[in-house]
């Protein structure tokens, strides 16, 4: 185990590792390409979803079982069955960056929804505010802290997960991962687990102060 | 040490009936064959395996029929010094189908001699299987000479079948043997469409060379490491690619690959029937870098008896390439179970008895 | 993209043992999950400087990719079901983790200090008063570590094992989709079964959550 790690400094280190087509950087690059364009499309199908049935109440149920449904699809699974539908490209793994992302978005934006207090949305509404303006000025600024805990969950669960589009024959950080695997290199697996957590630390920290700034804004409006 | 080692187990669990029997070849074998040069009292040792071997008698009486509890005590070995197939052998098995009808096709040879199996389809790579047959997680394995000569020692020569036995015979490491290989043989090939060909003007791998920095060749991850891969195409023919793209074993992606010309060379095997019928076209090798890869069972040493090796012995004879290649087709195109036409080969070949 | 009916009808056998080996695996490593979680959360709960620590840890982990874990098991476990399950069980902690401490957490105060009023021991109180009030809270997680280890058993399928999940090497190999479908739609229905067992015993375990509000609160 000692030696794994010390060749793993080696392999990180390595000039000629981390430039070129399949050095480290480009694979980054990639693996950040994947996560953050499945994140984005998850969020803009989530977010809606999750506002609306906490908003109104309606179709909690159906939203909230599909949802965890979902968690239940095995995405080497998904891969496969979109790849043998369409053919090599990048949309399988796409679909099933998706199919993974959504059910947390949309769960902690219900639960967030559903945990503003009504006696507050009652004063708004007291106040003479309409519908939307409930929901823009004080549902979803009470509810961000749990929306922005299930973009964080999903974005980690992404970045994890865009590994199998080495499988697929495409980059991104999986690539050291499977190729490590075909050529029994543990290091570079090793490599490659750590650079994947790396990033996704990296981007959790990173929407968390996105959170913390969004917070401060709110604090000042309210 | 090994081999004598786990004999113990199976050579009482079969002849439970006949404790002397089994006390007597014990003793004798572990005698013969104890090669330590320190303290070797002979007649001490060979009481002490008797001694094992009598005790291992009511014990595994009492516990009513061959369980394996005293697997991998000392104690003798039947079977000239070789190892057991009594308590069953795991035929482990790469990730490609062809591996998975020969893995089948050894249960089929291997059960109808009487023999218990248990295959592991879809495991990975040689470079994880091997040490999994080392580990003693699977017992033997469908090989290839010249590659899996190749993984073993990267700097071989030896091209010809019976030099490559005896080369993989001296490189094999402690614990597994190879049995004899079999007529049928799948190489691996480096196949262009004929488009590329004519573009380029590639006939053989020597020609790549002209193109250098130009190509992209597609392959399982492994054969960039590999010498029948990148290296030895470096090496022995100075080809050089502009890039290498990880894809899979002559699987869908390879070949759905140099189908759509995201790859321009592509690392098939000879016994896939696509080659034939997409027309593409194999680059001759007239420096050899691609060795004879006929098929050969890499077996763990304690597992390699006479009714193992007898059985696969019949198999590797009856087995011709264009059977494979036709097993191939069936599994991959008319989306047969690999052990559904390994069975049903085995049948019509007369290696197991139709039911 | 069509399915083979035939095959589905030839392979039932297959299917059920596949079936039964994937469920074997994954409920194995939330059982694993629940013995290393309860303790490491009383731990967390009780000592708070290792609160932090632990749950940080056990987030960390859940970054690294399942794949890469299955492999770096190879050397320690090789192709073995134990590889499966010890990197399923590390998963399942860390949503078992957070919220056994949860659960922890939101046992009202008043109900422990009654306990040790009435002189119960502490690991009494923990295991009579504390826990079954945690009960909710840790279903919860046991739901969801079950839910994610049943799609997750898959993705052994590339060290050779991974139940359901071979289906879909297989069908990814032999460009052949029945299989990949038989085997998405037998995972969903594991997850689904798995889940209304779990909220049964939940509602059994857990008689008081079933009384009429009104008389639970004033």
């Amino acid at each position: 185990m000692y030696e794994l790690f010390k060749n793993l400094g080696s392999w990180l280190v390595a000039g000629e590792q981390w430039t070129g087509p399949d050095g480290i950087g480009h694979r980054i690059a990639e693996h950040l390409q994947y996560s953050l364009l499945a994140t984005l499309v998850a969020a803009a199908i989530a977010l809606p979803v999750g506002l609306l049935i906490g908003h109104t109440g309606r179709g909690a149920f159906v939203a909230i079982n599909l949802a965890s449904f979902g968690r239940a699809l095995p995405t080497v699974g998904l891969v496969v069955l979109v790849f043998l539908a369409g053919g090599l490209s990048m949309t399988p793994v796409y679909v099933a960056l998706v199919a993974l992302a959504v059910p947390s978005i949309v769960t902690n934006t219900y639960a967030g929804m559903t945990a503003v207090d009504p006696e507050v949305k009652d004063a708004a509404r007291g106040q003479g505010m309409r519908g939307h303006q409930v929901l823009l000025r004080v549902e979803i600024p009470l509810a961000l802290p749990l929306i922005m805990t299930g973009l964080r969950l999903a974005l980690i669960q992404v970045v994890a997960t865009a590994t199998i589009a080495a499988y697929v024959s495409f980059g991104g950080l999986g690539r050291y991962v499977f190729d490590g695997l075909a050529q029994r290199d543990l290091v570079q697996v090793l490599g490659g687990a750590v650079l994947v957590a790396a990033v996704a630390v990296v981007l959790d920290l990173a929407l968390s102060g996105l959170q913390r700034v969004l917070f401060r804004h709110r604090r000042a409006a309210v | 040490m090994n081999a004598q080692g786990s004999a113990s187990s199976p050579n009482s669990a079969s002849s439970a009936s006949s404790p002397s029997s089994t006390s007597s070849t014990s003793s004798t074998s572990s005698a013969s064959s104890s090669s330590s040069p320190k303290h070797s009292p002979l007649p001490r040792r060979a009481i002490l395996g008797g001694l094992l071997a009598a005790a291992s008698v009511p014990a595994l009486a009492a516990c009513g029929g061959g369980i394996t509890s005293l697997d991998g005590q000392g104690g003798g070995g039947g079977n000239g010094g070789g190892g057991s197939s009594a308590n069953g052998v795991t035929i482990g098995t790469a990730n490609f189908t062809e591996n998975q009808i020969l893995g089948y096709l050894y249960a089929a040879a291997l059960g109808a001699a009487g023999v218990k199996t248990k295959v592991r389809p879809n495991l990975g790579t040689r470079e994880i299987l091997i040490p999994a047959l080392k580990g003693g997680d699977i017992d033997l394995l469908p090989e290839y000479q010249g590659a899996l000569l190749h993984y073993l020692s990267p700097k071989a020569t030896a091209t010809e079948e019976g030099a490559m036995q005896n080369a993989l015979a001296v490189a094999l490491p402690e614990g597994l043997q190879i049995l004899p290989y079999g007529r049928a043989e799948d190489s691996d090939a480096f196949a262009v469409t004929r488009e590329t060909a004519a573009e380029y003007g590639l006939a053989s791998l020597a020609d790549l060379k002209k193109q250098n920095g130009k190509l992209v060749i597609g392959a399982a991850p492994e054969v960039k490491k590999r010498v029948v891969g990148v290296v030895g195409l470096k090496e022995v023919y100075g080809v050089e690619f502009k890039e290498f793209k990880s894809l899979d074993s002559s699987g869908p992606l390879v070949k759905g690959a140099l189908k759509k010309g995201d790859v321009d060379v592509a690392n098939l095997f000879t016994t896939d029937t696509d080659i034939a019928a997409e027309g593409w076209v194999v680059l001759t090798d007239p420096k050899n870098l691609v060795p004879g890869q006929h098929v050969v069972p890499l077996i763990a040493d304690r597992k390699a008896d006479s009714a193992v090796r007898k059985a696969l012995a019949r198999l590797g004879g009856a087995l011709t390439t264009e059977d494979l290649t036709e097993l191939n087709r069936q599994v991959d195109k008319d989306k047969k179970d690999p052990e559904d036409v390994a069975n049903a080969w085995a049948a019509a070949h007369g290696l197991v008895k139709k039911r | 993209m069509t399915v083979d009916w035939s095959w589905l009808s030839a392979h039932a056998g297959d299917l059920t043992t596949l079936t039964l080996s994937h469920l074997q695996a994954a409920l194995t490593a939330v059982l694993l999950g629940l013995l290393i979680s309860l303790p490491l959360a009383v731990l967390a709960h009780r000592v708070r400087p290792l609160r932090g620590l632990l749950l940080g840890m056990s987030n960390v982990l859940f970054t690294i990719p399942s794949i890469a874990v299955f492999v770096l098991l190879l050397p320690v476990s090789g192709l073995t079901r134990t590889t499966t399950v010890i990197g399923l069980t590390i998963y399942t902690l860390v949503v078992l983790l957070r919220n056994t401490v949860e659960g922890l957490d939101s046992v009202p105060a008043k109900a422990r200090e009654a306990a040790v009023a009435m002189g119960t021991r502490p690991l009494r109180t923990l295991l009579t008063v504390e826990l079954p009030l945690a009960l909710p809270v840790i279903m919860a997680g046991v739901r969801i570590a079950t839910v994610m280890s049943i799609s997750l058993v898959s993705v052994a399928t590339y060290i050779g094992d991974g139940g359901l999940g071979q289906l879909f090497t297989d069908g990814f190999q032999r460009d052949f989709p029945t299989p990949v479908v038989a085997g998405i739609v037998l995972t969903l229905l594991l997850a689904l079964v798995a889940d209304a067992l779990l909220v049964t015993v939940q509602y059994v375990l857990t008689p008081w959550t079933r009384r009429p509000r009104t008389s639970g609160r004033g």
